[in-house]
């Protein structure tokens, strides 16, 4: 590991860092949706909306 | 993973807590509409009696966490780290940062992990959308490697579309990049926290294969202005009490604030994977307080979420002056509002449940205050006056009851409620010696009458903004996500002028109002009303640079290992760069 008083500004590898991607390593892992509204939930809440503000598109 | 459910004591201190806290709001209820009710029933008495209710419960609970968060935690075994077992990565998202003070902050906590031995690789996840800034990020990256040498090890990722914002980032480093980690350390973009700290995360993760996520208290670094220094001081000295008090009620539920924090990847990827909700902002679209939301997810799928005091060496910064922090608050507001439809998610424990509820309700309490207000206002305006003779035939005038004792009872009660758990603070701080690392007793004690007086002055100020904010969402107006204006400071009164002058004119309205409609009244509003009508002067003069003695935090004193990393990075980045002098960086830890 380099020291960290060496803060030199490299412009050779600045521009290699312009040209590359810099990308963390390639592992896909699956991120299901979570379901967190059931239908019956939306249709109350909508029913609210609609008696509070009625003149609102809920 | 079946749910670990919550332990004796636990359930045992909620019981206590929230019977405790429903008592007092019953008792305050009970007096308010006893008080009221002496010249018959109205309705605007009972609306005085249920907001009572409701903003005194709030204020007993957070007394209660304060006084059940005294008494020190059990000191464990911390558990050793393996550098072998299981990768990690700090991921730092970031959105529009200034690049150099973020990149040299990496560089900082980089060296820190190597000197305390930690095996990790950090990610830069960019979400920035100007090219410019961009590319100002792609250098201060190569700025960033040449310093730590840490190609292979530390990457830099700019998104296309940031979709989700910062919950949406992680998620897209998830799905591409998951499978190659185990833990994951999640930062903010202004967060420092000590490799000995990421070690300690790593190795309880390692010991605890149910523990799902880890939350630190982070604290509060580089705070200049007397607005931040007091936040400051109260984020070091009141909120470890706090955050004791939480994590003895939250058990194995624990909360997730975003950042600083460790979690295990595959619970995460599992469990966090949030839906945008339906309809449009702000109470549908894209979850904005996320970490909340992550954190109902994985005690959900049956993972242990822990907050631990105890860790040190996680910081943060904070806003400098109160424009900054009502921004902030806005989009917390509207986050916490959000929550509502959240309240009835399938599977959820009921903790997590009543989490969403107090976030609402840490928000409605103000607007249920301004509401109070003015129900008394109009009920005493439009109160009939006293019959002394409602008999036909009598001799001795009747006169109403006299409730004065009562009503002072109450008023004093509800003080205590703000004031007491705080001095509590004082005493555990003298009992347990922490309070030499504020300047000791006296001055910790000075501090906090400072803060209490300073937080006096400012609630109406916070309960006009808030109100206001209440007002926007439910009128479906979406205050969207800005971006985080870190490092901004000093304001004029003019400025100031212009971005609060509304609620001066608020507050003259209700000062002359209570004149018009009941002018017995004014001397009792003026507490609410003058610091409104100051609005701008307060605002300016609390931006501004505070030194001394006041607000102490042990970090003035002992600059974090760290954040002296972080100094010379930026120290060495900036040397070129003269118009780079003022950088929020140079500033006592």
């Amino acid at each position: 590991m380099n020291d960290l008083s060496n803060t030199d500004f490299d412009p050779a590898l600045a521009e290699a860092v312009a040209l590359t991607n810099w990308l963390p390593p390639e592992a896909p892992l699956a991120m299901p949706r979570q379901v967190l509204e059931a239908d019956a939930d939306h249709a109350l809440l909508s029913t609210l909306l609609r008696l509070i503000f009625p003149a609102r598109r809920v | 993973m079946q749910q670990r459910l919550a332990g004796y004591e636990t359930r045992l201190t909620r019981t206590v807590a929230l019977c405790t806290a429903l008592s007092l709001a019953f008792v305050a209820a009970g007096l308010t509409i006893e008080a009221t009710l002496q010249d018959g029933v109205q309705a605007l008495d009972l609306l005085r009696g249920l907001l009572m209710f409701v903003t005194t419960g709030w204020l007993a609970w957070g007394a209660l966490l304060a006084i059940i968060g005294l008494a020190p935690l059990p000191r464990t075994a911390a558990p050793a780290y393996d550098p072998e077992q299981g990768r990690s990565i700090v991921l730092m998202p970031i959105c529009n940062e200034d690049p150099l003070t973020t990149f040299a902050r990496v560089a900082a906590i980089d060296r820190s992990m190597a000197d305390a031995g930690v095996k990790a690789d950090i990610a830069i996840l960019s979400d920035t959308r100007d090219d410019m800034a961009a590319q100002r990020e792609r250098d201060a990256f190569a700025r960033l490697l040449s310093t730590t040498g840490g190609q292979g090890r530390i990457f830099y990722r700019r998104r296309d579309q940031n979709t989700g914002r910062k919950a949406g980032n992680i998620e897209e480093f998830i799905r591409r990049s998951g499978a190659a980690y185990d833990y994951a350390v999640i930062l903010d973009a202004d967060s420092l926290m000590e490799g000995a700290t990421i070690r300690a995360m790593i190795a309880r993760m390692q010991a605890d294969p149910e523990l799902g996520l880890l939350q630190t208290l982070p604290k509060i670094l580089a705070a200049r202005s007397f607005f931040g220094r007091a936040l400051q001081f109260s984020a070091a000295f009141h909120s470890p009490v706090f955050t004791r008090g939480l994590a003895r009620m939250q058990g194995v539920t624990g909360p997730f604030w975003g950042h600083n924090a460790i979690v295990r990847v595959r619970a995460f990827a599992e469990s966090c994977g949030l839906p945008a909700l339906s309809g449009r902002p702000p109470f549908g679209g894209h979850i904005l307080s996320h970490d909340y939301v992550e954190a109902a997810l994985l005690a959900r799928a049956g993972w242990v979420v822990e907050v631990d005091a105890t860790l040190g060496g996680s910081y943060e910064e904070a806003p400098e002056n109160v424009l900054s922090y009502a921004k902030r608050d806005r989009r917390w507001c509207q986050g916490n509002l959000q929550h509502a439809r959240l309240l009835t998610a399938p599977g959820l424990r009921g903790w997590s449940r009543f989490v969403f509820l107090q976030g609402i309700l840490a928000y409605i309490v103000s607007a249920f205050w301004a509401v109070f207000l003015v129900a008394s206002v109009l009920s005493a305006a439009f109160a009939p006056a006293p019959d002394y003779f409602p008999d036909t035939y009598q001799l001795f005038p009747v006169f109403p009851n006299d409730r004065t004792r009562e009503i002072t009872a109450l008023a004093l009660g509800i003080v205590g409620l703000l004031i007491l758990p705080k001095f509590a603070i004082i005493a555990e701080a003298a009992i347990t010696r922490r309070a030499r690392s504020f300047g000791g007793t006296l001055r910790a004690a000075g501090s906090v009458l400072t803060e209490i007086l300073f937080t006096s002055l400012l609630a109406p100020v916070m309960m006009a903004y808030q109100t206001r904010a209440i007002l926007q969402i439910v009128s479906g107006q979406d205050g969207g996500w800005p971006a985080n204006a870190r490092g901004e400071g000093q304001l004029s009164v003019a400025a100031a002028a212009r971005a609060a002058g509304w609620v001066t004119v608020l507050g003259v309205v209700v000062t002359t109002s209570v004149w018009w409609l009941s002018p017995e009244l004014v001397l009792w509003i003026l507490p609410v009303s003058l610091p409104m009508v100051a609005a701008p002067l307060l605002i300016a003069a609390t931006s501004r640079p505070l030194r001394g003695g006041l607000f102490q935090v042990p970090e003035r004193n002992d600059t974090p290992e760290v954040y002296g990393k972080y100094l010379d990075v930026i120290d060495g980045w900036t040397e070129d760069q003269p118009s780079r002098t003022e950088s929020p960086a140079h500033v006592a830890a």
